[in-house]
């Protein structure tokens, strides 16, 4: 038993001396010399998503703008499916090199990633069925439903923060999918989604986005203590001065959200 | 965008899953099995550190959650190392989930490949040394048969949980059937908010269960040509 101690233990301190080496260079470094930038996506419309079955090539405004953010570093951009609980992890993992999703800078993104400035606005909205919308002006108005939110999503700070009943699911299409079975009275999800997925000629027509909760913002995540977060907000400066950002934006129809200072 | 406009093009992208959810089940398949009977082999060794060390491996293994391993599989070298080895794409993700599904699997196998060998009845190998066969013949032309024959049951148990927990590697984003058709109620290729190809997946699993079923059946009735 103490011999197989000692090995457990000598296997231990291996580690621990490999963890300390390496991470000495920096992150754009890093990512310059690896010849590409991973971006960590969801397939997640207006922001990243294919244009249809057959095509392999990812857009959106955050594609688009991630794609000129690798030219401009001089290297490839690749887009990989995460799973958007894992964003973290993965970053810490180096299996992706940012985080770029349409994500709220929320207070747990905050302190797990560096993330740049925020380039976008967005708002959590109450769904509700379309007949229904009338009855539901403001938050005192929803203060009976029961409603449907995104575990750990701004939306859940928002139920909370009002004290509205609610059950937390798995993710944001979760929530509209409990809100069409009836087995919530209403949701709550980010505006920007709720523009894509709610309304006439959706998956969902026979729903509708009432109150405004309100307003927060989106920005990149990148891993703790990247030099990339100086390199990107430069970016980002200098794409609102060229337009360049309201152009790829007016693309997408996200130009009211974009963010001008 | 009607059923029958919709079914096609989920059709074809749960298509593509499954066949990701088959790959990684023969994958796994092939490496756990020969990997299982060596774990066993340690396992029984009369040589104390080793079964030891074994024995603990596979406590560790069979005593935390497939999806935990999978995560540290995946992530840690990363995190700890600096060094991610298996890559940020699809291709890596695979690998990994192969690497962690053949570990876990072995572990399982080990066990019930000891159970097999051990209940082979020891005056079988008596016979072996009495006409005069080496101790390698007598694992490969008496037990190994006989344990073959007593662990079909218990292995096609595991083999068609096999098939299910493949949709566990959607946790470090493995884009398998169960990936493919929650993708539709998020919202893909203009479809969104639509449950039923995530439930249409359950037809995949059985139909894939079920020649599995037939096929064991077949292989219980070839090896019953013998009793002991």
């Amino acid at each position: 038993m103490k011999k197989i101690l000692a090995l457990v233990m000598a296997c231990l301190l291996m580690c621990l001396t490999f963890a300390g080496c390496g991470s000495n260079a920096s992150d754009m470094e890093y990512v310059k010399e690896k010849g590409t930038l991973v971006v960590g996506i969801t397939d997640f419309e207006p922001m990243d998503y294919k244009k249809s079955k057959d095509s392999t090539e990812w857009i959106g405004f955050d594609a688009d703008m991630a794609k000129l953010f690798a030219e401009r570093l001089g290297v490839k951009v690749e887009f990989v499916e995460i799973d958007w609980d894992n964003k973290a992890l993965e970053l810490d993992g180096k299996s992706i090199d940012c985080v770029w999703n349409g994500m709220t800078l929320r207070e747990d993104v905050l302190a797990a990633m560096d993330c740049s400035q925020a380039y976008c606005n967005n708002a959590q909205v109450v769904v509700v069925p379309a007949e229904d919308a009338d009855k539901y002006k403001t938050a005192e108005d929803c203060k009976d439903l029961q409603f449907a939110v995104e575990a750990g999503s701004a939306g859940e700070d928002m139920a909370e923060a009002n004290g509205f009943k609610f059950t937390p699911v798995k993710d944001q299409a979760t929530t509209l999918t409990e809100v069409k079975a009836g087995t919530c009275d209403a949701a709550i999800i980010d505006s920007l989604m709720a523009g894509a997925m709610v309304g006439e000629g959706t998956g969902y027509a026979d729903l509708t986005y009432t109150v405004g909760l309100n307003s927060e913002e989106y920005g990149v995540g990148f891993r703790k203590g990247s030099d990339l977060v100086a390199e990107i907000n430069a970016f980002f400066d200098e794409c609102l001065e060229n337009g360049k950002m309201m152009e790829i934006a007016s693309q997408y129809g996200v130009q009211a959200a974009i963010i001008t200072k | 965008m009607t059923f029958a406009e919709q079914f096609p093009i989920v059709f074809e992208a749960l298509n593509i899953g499954f066949l990701q959810t088959l790959k990684l089940f023969a994958v796994t398949l092939l490496g756990a099995i020969p990997l299982g009977l060596i774990i066993s082999f340690g396992s029984m060794s009369r040589f104390k550190p080793l079964s030891g060390v074994v024995k603990t491996f596979v406590w560790i293994i069979r005593g935390t959650p497939l999806m935990l391993q999978l995560l540290i599989i995946y992530y840690l070298p990363g995190i700890a190392f600096g060094n991610p080895i298996w890559g940020s794409g699809e291709a890596g993700r695979f690998v990994a989930s192969a690497v962690a599904f053949i570990i876990n699997y072995a572990c399982y196998f080990s066990e019930i490949y000891r159970g097999g060998i051990q209940g082979v009845p020891v005056g079988q190998q008596e016979a072996g040394q009495v006409l005069g066969m080496s101790k390698k013949q007598i694992f490969f032309k008496v037990t190994l048969l006989q344990m073959v024959k007593r662990i079909v049951p218990p292995m096609s148990n595991e083999i068609i949980t096999l098939v299910k927990d493949t949709s566990l590697a959607r946790i470090i984003a493995l884009q398998e059937v169960i990936w493919a058709g929650q993708a539709f109620l998020k919202g893909s290729q203009g479809i969104a908010g639509q449950l039923w190809p995530l439930f249409f997946t359950g037809v995949y699993y059985l139909a894939f269960s079920g020649i599995l079923t037939v096929l064991f059946n077949k292989v219980e009735k070839k090896l019953s040509y013998f009793k002991i």
